[in-house]
């Protein structure tokens, strides 16, 4: 019976289709509904939505390079944001940097900031890859599926992280004070300027990354040992270093994520878990694995995430990201963009 | 060229080559045959440092390469091109070549090296911007060999390069696998298909339970009783 519900691509796109009008059609009766809040309902939808795809970026990168899911890439979101804030309170009472830019103050040191979390995000993720996961490999299954050590190291690695970071940072909720300037104006509607860099400086490191993985040589090598690490040590690439380097930028970019949230909520030692759930949400429903499915994907969320808690119920604020992957695994299991190159027969 | 010394390796805990000898002349071409599971394919992964060497010694160019890195045996100029005709299909032709060039340095020579595989293979340069998975058998063959050739090796070994394929295709590259000999290059091939492996090498060798059980001229393997009895089953099917 249930043969016959596994129906071809087409079937699935009519059903989820029909899904998304019922969903919009819910939203649209909604006493609430006005152009108003729909404006504001989709730039809080995308900006939330580009944390989710960044974070979901890294997973997936992370899950075609080393074929294991980081169950603990979370906590290196969590650390991107402290290390941001970290550098943030030691620039923020500096005089002399103020006299220099006295009108871009605010801007400058937030770059400092986001560039401080990548470059140490980037470092740590390579630290812990080398230290942590690399002994595992040697030990069998190496960076497969099989490799169950490193999943389940990565459940241990997330706990010891967040209690690391609760020993150095404690865990009350830390404000990120960034002076980004007055609220702008987009559309009639008033818009807090961390909003905007978010979608900003989010699409900006998913672009550089495509460039970075499509056009650069370093990016080709990057790709192969994603496909293939036989062949790719059959062709001189150096894959250990490489897999060391994916793990790395994945690490970067979810400690821009951090950083980029810190200024709009806050910073605290238990962030992560819930956008690691979220992120995964987002991996899954662009397409698990898929690089712009992932950003995709994490648009996805945060509007139907935003959306649903405006015009729904707001206090079941958490659920809807599930609730939106359990429908996409139930009738479009590829996601998104889940779709493989397959070799001619 | 090649000196391969009593070499033992395997998989895992199963050992598969109990003591392999075997010697590639500079500029020519020898053919390991075998039949399946025998170890050719072993002796290969371990010369190219994908598996790790247990005992004995494998020297290419004087010095001795056994469990290097596999990047670094790549770099010292000894490729292998695998069975299977494992390329990067989400990837174009051109991509795939120029991974093969992943060790230059220098853009110039990437190009130059490319226009040399072009050459080649003419047909790979008709279809430089297709992704690789829309290939047909035989141009992933000439594929993986020209992929093979770009990192300016002295010495390739192909894996099974006839696999699966139609005889035409086969002698088709045949002929450009002499053709890289004629260039300077030195070629291991390993092979199901005697006759032509055979036809194609200069010296043979046949594997049997993981040690070299026949050597010699090719011309004279072709013809010797215990290769057609251990090899090809006492039937002239194959020939």
């Amino acid at each position: 019976m249930f043969n016959k519900l596994r129906i071809g691509k087409k079937g699935e796109n009519i059903i989820f289709g029909t899904f998304v009008l019922l969903y919009i059609g819910w939203c649209v009766n909604s006493p609430d509904m006005n152009i108003e809040s729909l404006k504001s309902v989709l730039t809080i939808g995308l900006s939330v939505g580009i944390i989710y795809g960044l974070v979901a970026l890294g997973i997936s990168l992370i899950y075609t390079g080393l074929d294991v899911v980081n169950f603990s890439h979370g906590e290196f979101f969590m650390i991107g944001a402290f290390a941001g804030l970290t550098m943030f309170n030691l620039l923020g009472n500096q005089d002399w940097i103020f006299n220099i830019f006295p009108d871009a103050y605010g801007w400058i040191i937030y770059v400092v900031c986001l560039f401080t979390a990548f470059v140490s995000m980037g470092l740590f993720g390579v630290f812990i890859e080398r230290v942590f996961l690399r002994p595992l490999t040697k030990k069998g299954g190496g960076y497969t599926v099989a490799g169950m050590g490193i999943i389940i190291c990565g459940f241990g690695l997330s706990v010891v992280l967040i209690n690391v970071a609760y020993l150095i940072w404690n865990p009350v909720a830390k404000p990120f004070p960034a002076e980004l300037g007055l609220p702008m104006e987009i559309g009639g509607l008033f818009l807090p300027i961390t909003y905007i860099w978010m979608i900003v400086v989010g699409l900006s490191v998913a672009a550089g990354l495509w460039f970075f993985l499509n056009k650069t040589k370093m990016g080709l090598g990057i790709r192969a040992v994603a496909y293939s690490k036989d062949v790719s040590n059959l062709v001189g690439i150096n894959v250990p270093l490489y897999i060391s380097i994916i793990f790395g930028i994945a690490c970067a970019i979810a400690g821009i994520g951090g950083t980029l949230v810190g200024p709009t909520y806050q910073v605290v030692v238990f962030m992560g878990y819930i956008i690691l759930m979220k992120a995964f949400a987002a991996a899954v429903v662009g397409g698990f694995g898929n690089l712009p499915g992932a950003i995709v994907g994490g648009f996805t969320v945060g509007i139907f995430e935003t959306a649903s808690s405006f015009y729904i119920s707001g206090s079941h604020k958490d659920l809807y990201a599930f609730l939106l992957m359990i429908v996409v695994l139930m009738i479009k299991p590829t996601g998104f963009f889940g779709v493989q190159v397959k070799m001619k027969a | 060229m090649l000196k391969i010394n009593q070499l033992i390796s395997g998989y895992g805990s199963v050992q598969i080559l109990n003591g392999a000898n075997m010697k590639v002349e500079k500029q020519s071409i020898v053919a390991l045959l075998g039949g399946n599971g025998t170890g050719k394919s072993t002796i290969l992964r371990a010369a190219s440092g994908l598996i790790r060497s247990w005992k004995g010694t494998i020297e290419f160019d004087g010095e001795q390469i056994q469990n290097l890195p596999a990047h670094e045996i790549v770099g010292r100029g000894l490729v292998q091109v695998t069975q299977g005709k494992d390329v990067f299909p989400a990837m174009s032709v051109t991509e795939n070549l120029k991974l093969g060039g992943f060790i230059l340095k220098s853009k110039q020579q990437l190009l130059d090296n490319l226009e040399k595989v072009y050459n080649y293979f003419p047909r790979l340069n008709e279809r430089k911007d297709q992704l690789a998975a829309t290939l047909s058998g035989g141009e992933l063959q000439m594929l993986c060999i020209g992929r093979g050739l770009m990192s300016n090796p002295k010495m390739i070994m192909l894996d099974e390069p006839s696999a699966a394929l139609a005889p035409q295709i086969v002698l088709d590259i045949f002929k450009n696998i002499n053709r890289i000999r004629q260039d300077g290059l030195t070629v291991l091939v390993v092979e199901q298909n005697v006759r032509m492996a055979l036809l194609l090498a200069d010296y043979g060798y046949v594997i049997k339970d993981g040690v070299i059980n026949v050597e010699g001229d090719s011309k004279k393997l072709m013809y010797d009783e215990s290769v057609k009895e251990s090899y090809l089953g006492g039937t002239k099917a194959n020939v």
